[in-house]
């Protein structure tokens, strides 16, 4: 009888651990903690394995169907282990390390997402498509982010280097500073991104350097929810005098470049298009 | 001693202004400059300038007045709750979309809002047909509080980039001055300070006790009231220039008493003009501190200024109302 019960719990606690760690390989609740990653795992083809997003994952449209369990820098605990995830996926760009740790205390697995390059893009997207068990798919994206990388760089060995400026916000302004994709971008497409001997990604620019750097395009980001045109009257008075705004070469751009996943191929396109 | 002082002082506030217009990230003479350096030094600066001196003298008048009015040496114009009522106000123009006045509709809902607080402020400290100190006081922090609480909500409830960039204006930024807002601005502030300098006698006999206002032949309610309102006349224009900027109309008025001395008469013009100076240092170490980056005029205020007050206060023995 005793043996029997051994057996018996052996034989349970055998199958609770092959049963605990089927969705570990191939995780069927996933919650995405920011909106590149949402986008990411759309694109692999993971978005009927979504259950749960954050406020500011609104593309592609169907994100913004699924359940939100908060914000970027602060998503709720309690929503997230509500909805019983097998996989949280977050960043360092904007998630807390704390949310990382509770969720891991309270048995939760997470995946880290660490790329903020665009030259990281590629591997990062491989290793979420590998957690997720869709190595495929990812490698087939990585592979196509990479080929219109090495495209684009081909291209651009001939043109002229122009100083470009990137307003991500107009006032105060905020520009797109070193270690972004965004100046990533820039010098993919053989520009010289003028903020880029800022110390910080988004720096508070001062408006009288930059008319002396004198950009000869400048890029307004969109904003959501916000008509830029009108925003960003008062900026582009005041640099009325810079070889960009006196020439008509400022483009509003979408926000593609703002986040760190598939749409950063058509982001770079549409500044390799205004700058042409 | 007093003349030489104060000669001092003006002497000082002037050489400020200059040298905020000619110094910055990189250094202007004006007799010989290139276009870019004219185009920086009147579209950008001068603006700039303007706006800081303006803002600052409305805030360290505010506060004279305040802390005479209010008895209180801790009273400044933001602890009633206008600052925060005028944030809420462009937080909730910007979401109902309000752009009737074109670029200009952030500070517009602005000034709106912190009119419409110092007037709820002002309903609230309102008993026995007349303003009472303590109750604007009580008054002031508890819609304060409201005020602040319901803008966090917001911003926490809202994904909206946009919206929580266009409140970090409300935060003190100088950056986007220019010459639109300063013609309207600075009639209030005219106004509200010819009030106050008018009223400086009734505001000194307000200090001493009502009893003592009443028998030395001032309407104390009256003078209170007409006070109160010309300063949140000035800090609802310096709010819709530049959003808020701390520590100049608490700290500058006690700054100038410990200097000058506590007559409101001559208190309440030299904490305007020391509160205009010292913002436009602020701004200028804000901005020529760390080109191209620029430091946000309301920290720079603080962190200049308090250790200064500091010192001041280690080193002279009074400090009153």
């Amino acid at each position: 009888m005793k043996k029997l019960f051994i057996i018996l719990s052996l034989v349970v606690g055998m199958s609770y651990s092959v049963s605990a760690a089927e969705p570990a390989l191939l995780p069927t609740r996933i919650i995405s903690l920011s909106p590149a990653t949402t986008e990411i795992l759309f694109a692999l083809g993971a978005g009927d394995r979504i259950i749960g997003v954050t406020s500011f994952c609104d593309h592609p449209e169907e994100a913004k169907k699924k359940q939100k369990i908060g914000g970027l820098s602060n998503p709720s605990l309690e929503a997230i282990v509500a909805l019983k995830p097998d996989l949280v996926v977050m960043t360092t760009d904007g998630n807390p390390q704390e949310v990382d740790e509770r969720l891991r205390t309270m048995g939760l697995r997470t995946y880290v997402w660490t790329a903020r390059k665009l030259a990281e893009l590629p591997d990062g997207i491989r290793g979420l498509a590998t957690a997720i068990g869709a190595s495929a798919q990812g490698e087939r994206m990585a592979g196509e982010i990479e080929k219109s990388i090495n495209r684009t760089r081909y291209k651009v060995q001939s043109t002229k280097k122009m100083n470009v400026l990137y307003i991500v916000w107009p006032e105060p302004l905020l520009v797109a500073g070193p270690g972004t994709a965004i100046d990533d971008a820039i010098r993919l497409l053989g520009h010289v991104n003028v903020s880029a001997k800022a110390k910080t990604s988004y720096p508070r620019y001062s408006i009288e350097e930059l008319i002396r750097e004198a950009p000869e395009v400048v890029f307004i980001g969109k904003g959501s929810g916000m008509d830029m045109q009108a925003v960003s009257q008062g900026i582009l008075k005041k640099l009325a005098t810079v070889p960009a705004v006196r020439n008509n070469k400022v483009c509003y751009v979408s926000d593609s470049l703002y986040r760190l996943g598939p749409r950063v191929v058509q982001g770079i396109e549409e500044l390799a298009a205004c700058i042409k | 001693m007093h003349k030489v002082r104060i000669t001092l002082f003006l002497l000082m506030a002037a050489a400020i202004l200059v040298l905020a217009l000619i110094a910055g990230p990189r250094m202007i003479n004006p007799l010989a400059m290139s276009a870019t350096e004219r185009e920086i030094l009147l579209s950008i600066r001068l603006p700039r300038v303007a706006v800081a001196l303006l803002m600052g003298m409305a805030l360290g008048a505010s506060g004279a007045i305040l802390q005479g009015v209010l008895r209180n040496p801790l009273a400044d114009p933001y602890i009633l709750g206008i600052s925060s009522g005028a944030s809420l106000a462009a937080a909730l123009g910007l979401l109902s979309g309000f752009y009737v006045f074109g670029r200009s509709s952030v500070p517009v809902s602005a000034f709106i809002g912190a009119s419409l607080v110092s007037v709820l402020v002002g309903a609230f400290g309102w008993k026995r047909g007349g303003l009472w100190p303590e109750r604007l006081l009580l008054a002031g922090i508890g819609l304060n509080f409201l005020f602040s609480a319901v803008l966090m909500l917001l911003m926490s409830l809202s994904s909206d980039e946009g919206l929580r960039r266009a409140v970090l204006w409300m935060f003190g930024d100088l950056s986007m001055a220019d010459w639109t807002l300063i013609p309207s601005a600075s009639i209030f502030i005219v106004i509200g300070l010819g009030i106050a300098l008018f009223r400086s006698k009734a505001l000194n006999a307000l200090i001493l006790g009502d009893e003592f206002a009443y028998s030395l032949g001032f309407a104390v309610q009256r003078e209170r009231l007409i006070l109160f309102a010309a300063m949140a006349l000035m800090t609802s224009a310096s709010v819709s220039l530049g959003g808020t900027i701390g520590f100049i109309g608490l700290l500058m008025p006690h700054i100038v008493r410990l200097l000058l001395g506590a007559d409101s008469r001559l208190l309440v013009p030299a904490s305007a003009i020391a509160g205009g100076a010292f913002l436009c240092f602020a701004d200028l170490v804000g901005r020529s501190l760390m080109p191209p980056l620029e430091l946000p005029s309301g920290t720079v205020t603080a962190v200049i200024g308090a250790p200064y007050f500091l010192y001041l206060l280690r080193k002279k023995d009074v400090l009153g109302v």
